[in-house]
């Protein structure tokens, strides 16, 4: 590796974020007396990572654009509330989740272009546009269609999807955990984030009027439809990772959303996307997603009151902030 | 080839009503710079955003290259070779050099896919155009601003570029950044681009213009060789008036010295500073930049500690410890970016002028905002700031107006000493023959003043002393008939 790709690793915060994550899982491994890195715990913690893990992409696509989608777990609830309730009225998805997924899209994909809409249209602050929608999107659900937990009665493919896995591993003390397949989603949009934001001139787009909104609009790109597009496929991603969840938990239930982008957010600030955009990368976003997954599992590895948890999350964002702003501030000079 | 570019006839546009552009015409030669020059608001960046297709015209006649063009788009002026450099450069400061040089060829060719050595390739050919070498991966952001200037130079001269306008490049530079970008310009003109120049920097104009052109209010009121006009000519052609200089002339000063600084000494800034100030002058103080001359100013006005020496009042000893003692001192200070540290921009022009003395128009804590805006309003007028309603934000104002405000905001307060740390940066040449006008005034009116400023004519115009430092020293004091521009520039250098 050459002297100055070096001394660029060393000046992102990525490279920090990994070394925490590394150094977290080391310390307890030991406080733990070796638990961390047993298959079941390694599994449990991968397992947890999928659904946090796809909506802290989301978010990232969001922040690198300049602004914060607020509204994304509404979204998700009501598009999984929604295509849950309409597959058992009609006794839909006994087999076949797919026709439930695209439900769920396409609910999330409507809603997110309404967020698209106003964002767009009338250049407003995004943040306080998505606070809004969350708001009245959570009044959809809730109040105007009286969405209602569904438990026992959830489709039968859900409940295969959710339940089925790659491979099982068991503890020392005979516990068994199991690799869900829905891994896979996370790996693909992984993989696919990674791509558009690389490699294709949409992700350039977003990094660019992330940068300066009036100099990509200079430039030549059309900003107003990059912004509508890229809250239309949040939504419909919103939508098809809020299904995820609820085959995986086994149960729609519209209020489970509640509160999530205030864990998501901060960890992909953490994980190196700037508060004022343009900056962010899926490999440090991923990482601290890992770092608030291992220390929420690890609590109760060491035998922390689970109290704590919110604790440590809100030292987490704390942290995640700050890294941000001085970093905002040491290019400014 | 033919004789002009760009053709320009009876260009009109219009703004709900209001005339932006009145009949403008315009004539660029291909391998020549062109200035366009005039003061805020005059139209300036309206007949730019009309050759880049930004505005459509209402009126008028455009030829490029002898073709007429009926409707501009901002894809067609690409298309054609015409790019703009704004001001703000239009860069992404979160992009690599190589990303900023490529993105934008880019989008024209409705690429989908990035293709690093595409991008990489482009890049060295826009750097090489003029020969230019800067580290690819580098941020942009994390660059100079002559550096960044560079960059979007190199840019614009993919689309082989046949004009390029560039928009007040020079604000943010040092003086030999200029000369650097003077000499890129000179190097684009002889490969038979042509620059139009946007400024209202008198000696750049002169220096590295051809053709200039003079707007005023809408309207152009000269067009022709730079070589046929004179500066005076130029002044009078942006202002409308014809500005002879007022020469300073105290008419009352006091016996007794109201400031006496002896011995003065920080660090590295400035060192064995004696020199005292009497009331109804004005006192100038220039040298070049990192002379000391603003951390002296600083220290009058307790924003840096001196380490030694003495400051008396009147002749008794102070310590100025902060802005607030100074203040209550009697002491005022101008900073020299009025922007960030004189003005609150986005609050009504009335608040920013009683900002300073609000005590004064408050009871017991609670403000009146009536007597607020009625004492305000007086400044207004005595003043004459441009604004027909204090209510509206100081942003609105130009440059010179802003510079009233800041001026009022101290003159609201009952002082005995003024500092002004470069009062007239970036103010128009009419605001600043009123901002001169003003400070003779007050001097007249017994206050002691000191000008800060590295404008060697406007303190020999607006000074009836001066003091010079040079790397921290006072290295010479001027008055009476010693007192002339070259005697200054020979001590300085």
């Amino acid at each position: 590796m050459s002297k100055s790709t070096w001394k660029r690793l060393i000046k992102r915060t990525e490279f920090y974020i990994f070394l925490v994550l590394i150094v977290l899982m080391v310390g307890v491994q030991i406080v733990s007396k070796g638990q961390l890195f047993e298959p079941t715990t390694m599994v449990t913690i991968l397992r947890g990572m999928v659904v946090d893990g796809m909506f802290a992409l989301i978010s990232l696509i969001v922040m690198i654009s300049g602004g914060f989608d607020m509204s994304f777990p509404a979204i998700a609830a009501f598009a999984y509330s929604a295509s849950t309730t309409i597959c058992v009225n009609n006794g839909w998805c006994k087999t076949n989740p797919l026709a439930g997924f695209l439900l769920a899209i396409l609910f999330g994909a409507i809603l997110g272009a309404f967020n698209g809409w106003i964002i767009a249209n009338f250049k407003l602050n995004t943040m306080i546009v998505t606070l809004g929608t969350q708001t009245f999107f959570t009044g959809l659900t809730m109040g105007l269609f009286q969405m209602k937990e569904i438990t026992s009665t959830l489709p039968a493919s859900f409940r295969a999807l959710g339940e089925s896995y790659f491979f099982e591993v068991f503890n020392s003390q005979g516990q068994r955990s199991t690799m869900t397949t829905s891994i896979l989603f996370l790996v693909i949009m992984i993989a696919v984030t990674s791509f558009v934001l690389r490699k294709t001139m949409f992700g350039r787009a977003l990094y660019a009027i992330g940068g300066n909104e009036t100099s990509a609009e200079r430039a030549g790109y059309n900003v107003k439809r990059t912004k509508f597009i890229l809250y239309v496929v949040v939504g419909a991603l919103a939508g098809f990772i809020g299904m995820v969840r609820v085959c995986l938990a086994r149960q729609s239930i519209p209020k489970a959303m509640v509160g999530k982008e205030m864990t998501i957010i901060p960890a992909v600030i953490l994980g190196g996307a700037s508060i004022f955009g343009g900056e962010g990368s899926v490999f440090g976003t991923i990482c601290a997603i890992g770092i608030i997954t291992v220390v929420s599992n690890s609590m109760l590895l060491v035998g922390i009151d689970s109290y704590w948890q919110d604790f440590f999350n809100g030292l987490i964002i704390l942290i995640g902030i700050t890294i941000s702003a001085v970093q905002a501030k040491r290019q400014s000079r | 080839m033919a004789e002009y570019l760009l053709q320009m006839t009876g260009i009109c546009k219009s703004f709900a009503g209001v005339h932006a552009l009145d009949h403008v015409n315009f004539h660029i030669r291909p391998g020549k710079v062109m200035c366009l020059a005039g003061e805020n608001g005059c139209g300036k960046s309206t007949l730019v955003k009309v050759i880049s297709g930004v505005y459509i015209r209402d009126e008028g006649e455009v030829i490029f290259e002898d073709q007429k063009l009926d409707h501009i788009t901002p894809a067609e002026a690409t298309r054609l070779g015409i790019q703009v450099i704004y001001q703000d450069l239009s860069i992404f400061p979160n992009l690599t050099v190589r990303e900023n040089l490529a993105i934008n060829s880019e989008i024209t060719a409705r690429r989908k896919i990035v293709n690093q050595k595409r991008w990489d390739d482009t890049a060295r050919e826009a750097l090489s155009r003029i020969g230019y070498k800067i580290d690819l991966d580098a941020k942009m952001g994390e660059l100079s601003v002559a550096d960044k200037q560079l960059v979007a130079i190199c840019r614009a001269l993919l689309f082989n570029a046949k004009l390029i306008i560039m928009d007040e490049p020079t604000t943010a530079l040092t003086k030999r950044e200029v000369d650097a970008l003077f000499k890129t310009v000179r190097q684009l003109k002889a490969e038979g681009i042509a620059i139009m120049f946007i400024s209202h920097k008198v000696d750049e104009i002169f220096e590295i213009s051809d053709d200039v052109c003079i707007m005023r209010n809408g309207k152009n009121v000269f067009e022709g060789p730079t070589a046929e006009l004179t500066r005076d000519d130029f002044s009078y052609y942006m202002t409308g008036r014809r500005i002879r200089p007022e020469p300073f002339v105290p008419e009352n000063i006091s016996k007794d010295p109201v400031l006496e600084v002896e011995d003065l000494n920080l660090g590295r800034y400035y060192h064995d500073i004696n020199f005292s100030l009497h009331k109804g002058e004005i006192l100038g103080i220039t040298g070049l930049l990192g002379s000391g001359r603003t951390e002296l100013a600083m220290s009058l006005f307790g924003l840096m500690k001196p380490e030694s020496g003495t400051i008396r009042l009147n002749g008794k000893e102070v310590r100025i410890t902060s802005p607030v003692r100074a203040k209550e001192l009697r002491i005022g200070y101008v900073p020299e970016d009025r922007l960030t540290e004189g003005l609150c921009m986005r609050q009504p022009i009335a608040d920013n002028i009683m900002l300073a003395s609000l005590n004064k128009v408050s009871h017991r804590g609670f403000l009146n905002h009536k007597r607020l805006f009625a004492e305000a309003e007086k400044w207004v007028k005595t003043f004459s700031i441009a604004t027909d309603d204090a209510h509206k934000y100081a942003q609105t104002l130009s440059g010179g107006n802003q510079q009233k405000i800041v001026l009022s905001k101290w003159m609201n307060n009952d002082l005995d000493i003024l500092i002004l740390n470069g009062p007239t940066v970036g103010v128009d040449i009419g605001a600043k023959q009123d901002i001169h006008h003003l400070v003779h005034g007050l001097a007249n009116n017994g206050l002691a003043v000191i000008i800060i400023s590295d404008d060697i004519p406007e303190v020999v115009e607006n000074c009836n002393r001066v003091i010079v430092m040079k790397d921290g020293g006072i290295v010479g004091e001027l008055d009476g008939t010693d007192f002339t521009e070259q005697n200054i520039t020979e001590i300085i250098h």
